[in-house]
């Protein structure tokens, strides 16, 4: 307001001072008259557009009230006094500001001293912390490093340790039960140590093999640790049923790795099921099924070949059904030889039975059930040999063994017992009887191959090994007996002796027809028969001849030599001879049944008879074509010799065919 | 995981008999590998499979032994019957003589199993209709009268295969439950498995050895 009010008062003060200057200007434009310049210079004057002018007669209005002589001479020395008045008002009012610069300034001068202060003890402050500051970046960059290798040691650790459940998992009290988690951290520790081969190949050499000692150790402990559980694991299998879980498969699968272990662990799998089995088979023999049914299998030891096939077919299930829990202990193991273990094993499983199954069976076969039963006995037992062969492999295990070993005992037996019978046969031989029929020892013999070759023909053991047991009994029993008919054959007539041996040869053909294998023997028997038929032949043609009488002429006839003379001179066979005996030949042409031998009557055979029949007939045809051929030969000098042998030998044949 | 056919909670022991050619070895054959053998080779003695199932949730392992059907082998697989808990009697419904002969076999199976045996009466080729030579009604009959189970099937077609098997477990089963089946006695045909928990413990005693004992 100061300022405004001073502009107000100036304004006019100027405006006056211009009016004054430009008057005296104005009297040195217009000398000729200075009024009138000056009243000009006024009238010129535009008092509207000097602003001026206006501002500064506003202000003059405002004191110069009264206009009057007095106030118009007071006028100049008003303004000025105003003037002197305003002048002091800003003297005073300047000096209200200097001093309030001046308070200003002292407060700045303060406070750039103590800024200055400020500044200097910074400065100060500022030399005395720099250490620090170097110090801290330092500590700084340490610890950013500090916090890189600490991430890799956690890395490191977390690849290269293991945590400490894990650790407690591997080493585990000693009741602890295995698990799942165990195998994780087993294989946790196989990886370590795998992995940490890698180091080796760095400068962490020592860190590589501190860390693979410790794997290996803690490796051990865990394997270790496994052995006892599995091993204890197995100990529990003993029953009938055996529950393999499926941690104890893994056990095995973990412990492939260390072969000693594993192979103990199968031992001892081994050991429970064999002794498992043991009882299972003692309580099928003593005690049976529920209430007794089945039976128990020694309740039929009267009858050994169920008795020994139950046991048998009893240690076959069991055989396989062990091979089956074996396969369930070992399916996780990829080692190479499962197999092999699973056969090594079933073996040892089934090698307690055997004592049991031994002492059984060598009872039944030393009680000589009679060689029929022994046989089948040895058939069954060869059977069983292939069927579990079939399941344990062809290794050597000892129950295989013992089933061999009771096959070739119950054979040797049976074989000694044939044997036997074979050798009574010529201790006491008989006469042959009076029909010259098959002996009682024959046909008893006879029975008994017959059931021996039966019981083979239905057993159960391959072809290939049958046909070698069959030429064995054959030749055990077929030798002796044919021994044995000629020896008893041997004080006959000729007759009596080859019908006998014919009658005994076929009952030993048709025997042995029935089986298989025997076409050798049957080829034999053959020769043998035909050679006898030969015989009886001869005999019968001659016991023909003999009848009719024919017989002396017909010798005679064949031996004639032409220096003897002719035959009608010969004693004996003159006509009247001649026509006797022709007589005789024309009663056997109209009967030749009447005569036959008696022996004929005695064979078995009908066909045989029939064939003796025939052949011999053809003889006689024959003997009596050649003595006719004689007698009509005019050189032997016959008279009438169509009348002597009135039958031709085409009538003769026709006759008797 | 592969450790789940191990996980069985029983063993029920079977036995196939009937004539031979009437489809026994084919039946079995169908059962474990689900396929036909048109030209399956003559049994010799007795052969056997296994396989798994389930009854009631209860898994159960069957061990199947077939028998030669040949009069000449019946030595051998009589010795078969005893410790069976099901028994598969088989004849073939277009010879009607494999029907005939039903009676002996039952007998056999009566006489040499245990009481509680489960019998399960199969006319098998059931898929020869055509030449079909006993009637289902005939059969039905038969089995009712014996107190036998009874299912036509085809181990061809595969048709009431699985059945056979399973009805006879269910049976079985059934016995079992109602306590009809003694487990704890030898030879019944059936092994319980309890189940044990998983990882054993290592405290549980040592069984007693016992070995060759009693010979
Ligand atoms: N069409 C037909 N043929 C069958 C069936 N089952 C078995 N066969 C045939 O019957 C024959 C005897 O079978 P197999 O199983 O050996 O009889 P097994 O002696 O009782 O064991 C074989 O040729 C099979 O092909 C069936 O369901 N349908
Ligand atoms: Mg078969």
């Amino acid at each position: 307001m100061a300022e405004g009010s001073g502009e107000v008062v100036a304004l006019p003060a100027s405006g006056a001072a211009n009016g004054l200057s430009n008057g005296a200007g104005g009297t040195s434009a217009q000398p000729n008259n200075p009024l009138s310049r000056k009243l000009h210079k006024i009238l010129e004057t535009r008092l509207d557009n000097d602003k001026e002018m206006l501002e500064a007669l506003k202000a003059l209005s405002t004191f110069f009230v009264e206009n009057s002589l007095r106030t118009r001479r007071n006028l100049r020395g008003d303004i000025e006094r105003r003037s002197l008045a305003i002048n002091e008002e800003f003297v005073s009012i300047f000096k209200e500001v200097k001093e309030e610069l001046e308070s200003i300034n002292e407060d700045v001068q303060a406070m750039s001293s103590c800024c200055q202060d400020m500044t200097s003890r910074l400065q100060a402050a500022k030399e005395q912390t720099q250490d620090l500051i170097v110090k801290t970046t330092k500590l700084q960059t340490e610890s950013q490093r500090l916090e890189i290798r600490a991430q890799v040691a956690d890395a490191f650790l977390a690849k290269f340790q293991l945590t400490n459940e894990e650790m407690s998992l591997l080493r585990g009290t000693r009741e602890g039960p295995v698990t799942e988690d165990f195998f994780k951290a087993l294989g946790r520790v196989k990886q370590i140590h795998n992995d940490v081969k890698v180091l080796l190949r760095t400068n962490q050499q020592t860190a590589g093999l501190e860390i693979m000692e410790q794997m290996a150790l803690l490796q051990e402990t865990a394997y270790e640790r496994l052995y006892r559980w599995a091993q204890s694991e197995c100990r529990t299998l003993t029953q009938e049923s055996c529950d393999v879980s499926p941690v104890l498969t893994q056990a095995m699968e973990a412990l492939q790795d260390r072969p000693v272990l594993y192979k103990y662990t199968l031992d001892e799998f081994g050991t429970a099921r064999r002794s498992t089995v043991v009882r299972g088979f003692i309580d099928a023999l003593t005690r049976g099924g529920p209430g007794g049914t089945p039976r128990p299998i020694e309740m039929h030891s009267h009858d050994p070949l169920r008795y020994v096939g139950d046991m048998l077919a009893w240690l076959h299930q069991a055989t396989a059904s062990e091979k089956e829990h074996l396969e369930a202990f070992l399916k996780r193991v990829t080692a190479p030889g499962v197999e092999e273990n699973i056969q090594e094993v079933v073996g040892h499983i089934t090698e307690g039975v055997c004592r049991p199954l031994k002492v059984r069976i060598e009872q039944v076969i030393l009680a000589e059930p009679g060689a029929v039963l022994l046989y089948k006995i040895s058939n069954l037992l060869k059977f069983y040999h292939h069927t579990i062969s079939g399941i344990v492999g062809n290794s050597a295990t000892t129950l295989l063994t013992t089933i061999e070993e009771m096959h070739l005992l119950s054979k040797k037996i049976f074989f000694n017992s044939l044997s036997l019978h074979a050798s009574k046969l010529m201790d006491k031989v008989e006469l042959p009887p009076p029909d010259l029929g098959p002996s009682s020892a024959l046909n008893q013999t006879l029975t008994l191959l017959r059931e021996v070759l039966a019981s083979h023909d239905s057993s159960v053991v391959p072809l290939d090994a049958r046909q070698a047991d069959f030429v064995q009994v054959l030749s055990c029993v077929l030798d002796p007996l044919l021994q044995m008919c000629t020896v008893s054959a041997s004080n006959l007539g000729t007759a009596d002796m080859a019908t006998f041996m014919v009658n005994s040869l076929y009952m030993m053909k048709t025997t042995l027809a029935l089986f298989e294998f025997t076409d050798r023997r049957l080829e034999m028997l053959q020769f043998q028969i035909e050679a006898h038929l030969d015989t009886l032949i001869n005999e019968q043609a001659s016991y023909v001849l003999t009848r009719v009488g024919l017989s002396y002429i017909y010798n005679t006839v064949q031996q004639h030599k032409p220096e003897q003379g002719c035959l009608a001179n010969l004693p004996n066979l003159d006509s009247v001879a001649l026509k006797a005996a022709m007589v005789q030949f024309d009663r056997y042409l109209s009967a030749p049944d009447n005569l036959l031998m008696p022996q004929l009557n005695f064979l078995l055979s009908a066909t045989v008879k029939e064939q003796i029949v025939k052949q011999s007939t053809e003889l006689v045809c024959r003997a009596y074509a050649e003595v006719y051929a004689a007698v009509m030969n005019p050189t032997n000098e016959y008279k009438d010799p169509e009348g002597i042998l009135h039958r031709s030998p085409q009538q003769v044949q026709a006759l008797l065919s | 995981m592969a450790t789940a056919p191990y996980n069985y909670s029983y063993i029920f022991k079977y036995i196939i008999i009937g004539d031979m050619g009437v489809g026994k070895s084919c039946l079995l054959h169908q059962f474990t590998e689900k396929k036909f053998m048109a030209d399956c080779p003559h049994t010799i003695g007795v052969e056997f499979g296994t396989r798994i199932i389930e009854v009631s949730g209860q898994k159960i392992k069957l061990q199947i032994w077939d028998t030669a059907g040949q009069e000449r082998f019946r030595a051998v697989t009589r010795s078969y019957y005893r410790g069976a808990a099901g028994a598969l009697m088989v004849y073939d419904i277009t010879r009607r003589s494999t029907y005939n002969h039903l009676s002996s076999w039952l007998t056999d199976a009566r006489n040499l199993t245990n009481p509680n045996t489960v019998i399960i009466l199969i006319g098998n080729k059931a898929d020869l209709d055509a030449q079909r030579d006993v009637t289902y009604e005939e059969a039905k009959q038969f089995a009712e009268e014996n107190g036998l189970l009874f299912l036509e099937a085809s181990a061809k077609t595969g048709e009431n295969v699985e059945d056979a098997f399973l009805e006879a477990a269910k049976k079985i089963y059934q016995n079992i439950q109602d306590g009809s089946l003694d487990l704890n006695a030898a030879e019944s045909g059936v092994q319980h498995k309890p189940s044990a928990p998983q990882g054993g413990r290592l405290t549980s005693e040592p069984q007693p050895q016992r070995e060759g004992c009693g010979c």
